[in-house]
């Protein structure tokens, strides 16, 4: 098991700040946060090639904060595979091996296993120069696992694969992490990390901003950052009022909004799931629901159907299917009723 | 004509005329020198001597010195510390000094009364006339010349190659060996044939620390103050020729290790 406990680097002006991290073993820990959040410096902490100002990593209850490189057994696969560029596949794969000394009859067996594995066995005397994107993930990544890493630690490995590509490679990453190895992925990609990961941390800032399964953080966003890499995009900024024992947000623009349960929050941030809003033409009976008036202000296609734009004071945001937009008959400036029910409402505080 | 095409005839006319500074002086010694003399030169064996140690104690001085230069030059594209700056400095100095005086302040470091040679006399090595002496005055003037070349070779070599070796359980000193030093292999055998070639021209250094035995440019100095133009002729274009020759073949020599890069653009699979 990793553990971070209270990890804190200063870079220049950004600084990882009180990372606290726990990965169990045989684990598929995903981080995820935009380019400059910290994640791939994480990394390299974790693998040693740099150290914490503070802070302490154990790894299997030992402490390996100031431990050698090489001591380790974290292995890590650079986002630009950082392949040997003056070596074949085969050298490159073999180079740990050969660093331990071990005997050639021995290495050749392993780099040959090691290549199958990973379906590089025929561009085994290739020189590195000339392979693709793909190739190289692969070299790369053979290159680290036939050190058998306690840790494997991914750098973006997706980032730079073409579709297909991505797809044989998650498929190699969940085998072997069904295999029993232990993963952290770093990424910027929500599809990546929930095709992926048993457990996400999503990092923003230099700080874990939140942490859990898959379901946990993206179906119960902490915050609009986590929300917005789940997709969502109907953020309000309210004021919570009580009136008539019920409770209300009531925005800058004067919509209100029926809340469910008791909030202490004065100023607040109101976070409304996609799936959660529904378009009708008429006003919708329910008196549970939230119902607020406006006008279709654009209408832009999508995969499934349309993503329609209305305006209501505040702008909302739904994506409905071709069959709707049909029933509906939906055009540009047409009036629409906007409705979800108050439990659907997820009020966060502050921004 | 454009603009551009203008522009572009200046430049060529400018850098004919900039070549042309460089090789009419040669080809004019080219041109007065009669074959006969040539020949004759060519079998003098006072000349042969002069070529052949100016050649050997200059590699010599340039393969030593690279064992300690090489690893100083990786140390100053890789590490940062307090007198960088400095240290730099230092090793850029004999390039600016004029070479006569380069020469007086080692001949006080070499000779009887100085420290080396003290300590080289200690073995019965007079270092002053001898072609060890020589080879410390090659090398003084220049060593720059590998440092800074394999310096920046070394820094063009992406430190994620080191740092994927470390993490693949390399000691550093096999990265080293096996990840920096090949891969900035070009840059350091450019160095290498750089200062070669400046320690074996080198006359002012040298002068001062040995007259006998005459180095190359010693030699034709000699000749030429001595015996005059035409006497020294002969003796400069059989050593440009000899220098050239080695020149091109460790030129060739460090061309065959072609650099390799990862293409990004290679067709993906």
């Amino acid at each position: 098991m990793l553990r971070l406990i209270n990890i804190n680097r200063r870079l220049g002006d950004f600084a990882l700040t009180d990372i606290n991290l726990e990965v169990s073993d045989g684990q598929y820990y995903v981080l995820l946060g935009r380019s400059g959040s910290g994640k791939t410096q994480l990394l390299e902490l974790i693998a040693g090639l740099e150290h914490p100002d503070r802070g302490t990593i154990m790894l299997d209850d030992v402490d390996i904060t100031r431990q050698r490189i090489q001591d380790r057994k974290v292995g890590i696969v650079f986002q630009d595979y950082a392949v040997f560029p003056h070596m074949t596949v085969f050298g490159n794969i073999a180079y740990p091996l050969k660093a331990r000394k071990e005997d050639k009859k021995y290495i050749v067996e392993k780099v040959e296993k090691a290549a199958i594995s990973m379906n590089i066995k025929h561009i085994l005397d290739r020189s590195t120069e000339k392979l693709s994107g793909g190739e190289l993930q692969r070299v790369a990544l053979a290159r680290t696992l036939i050190t058998s890493p306690r840790l494997l630690l991914l750098d973006e490995p997706l980032s730079s694969l073409d579709t297909s590509l991505k797809d044989d490679l998650k498929r190699l990453l969940r085998n072997l992490n069904k295999g029993g190895q232990t993963i952290i992925h770093v990424t910027h990609d929500y599809g990546d990390a929930i095709s992926l990961a048993k457990r996400v941390g999503v990092i923003h800032n230099g700080k874990i901003i939140q942490e859990g399964s898959v379901d946990e953080v993206f179906k119960n966003p902490s915050n609009r950052f986590v929300a917005r890499y789940a997709g969502i995009r109907n953020f309000f900024s309210v004021s919570i009022l009580r009136e008539d024992g019920l409770l209300w947000g009531v925005t800058e623009h004067n919509v209100k909004f029926k809340l469910n349960g008791v909030s202490t929050l004065r100023e607040s941030l109101l976070l409304i799931k996609n799936d959660s809003i529904v378009l009708s033409n008429e006003k919708p009976e329910d008196s549970e629901l939230n119902a607020i008036k406006g006008k279709v202000s654009e209408l832009i296609p999508s995969e499934f159907g349309m993503e329609v734009t209305i305006d209501a004071g505040e702008m909302f945001y739904v994506n409905i299917l071709a069959s709707d937009m049909e029933n509906l008959r939906l055009v540009e400036s047409k009036e629409v009723w906007v409705s979800f029910p108050a439990k659907d409402i997820v009020v966060l505080s502050g921004n | 004509m454009s603009r551009n095409s203008i522009f572009t005839w200046i430049v060529m006319i400018l850098s004919s005329l900039v070549l042309l500074f460089i090789l009419a002086p040669l080809a004019g010694m080219f041109i007065h020198t009669g074959g006969a003399q040539f020949l004759e030169t060519v079998k003098d064996k006072e000349v042969h001597q002069s070529v052949w140690l100016t050649l050997w104690v200059s590699f010599t001085a340039t393969f030593l010195f690279s064992i300690g230069a090489i690893p100083f030059a990786w140390l100053l594209a890789r590490k940062k510390f307090p007198v960088k700056n400095i240290v730099q400095g230092i090793i850029d100095l004999p390039i600016v000094l004029p070479h006569t005086a380069a020469g007086i302040a080692l001949l006080g470091f070499i000779s009887r009364d100085g420290f080396l040679g003290k300590t080289a006399s200690l073995i019965g090595l007079n270092l002053v006339n001898h072609p060890s002496g020589i080879a410390l005055a090659m090398a003084f003037v220049s060593l720059p010349f590998l440092i800074n070349a394999a310096r920046d070779g070394f820094a063009a070599v992406p430190e994620r190659l080191e740092k994927a070796a470390l993490n693949l359980g390399a000691s550093h000193t096999k990265v080293f060996f096996t990840i920096s030093l090949p891969l900035a292999w070009r840059s350091i055998t450019t160095g290498f044939v750089m200062m070669f070639a400046r320690g074996m021209s080198e006359f002012g250094a040298v002068v001062i620390i040995a007259y006998h035995p005459m180095i190359a440019p010693v030699l034709i100095y000699e000749r030429f103050s001595s015996y005059g133009l035409n006497y020294a002729r002969p003796a400069s274009v059989f050593f440009i020729m000899v220098a050239l020759l080695f020149l091109i073949t460790l030129r060739l020599l460090s061309f065959k290790r072609k650099k390799k890069y990862i293409n990004p653009d290679a067709q993906t699979d």
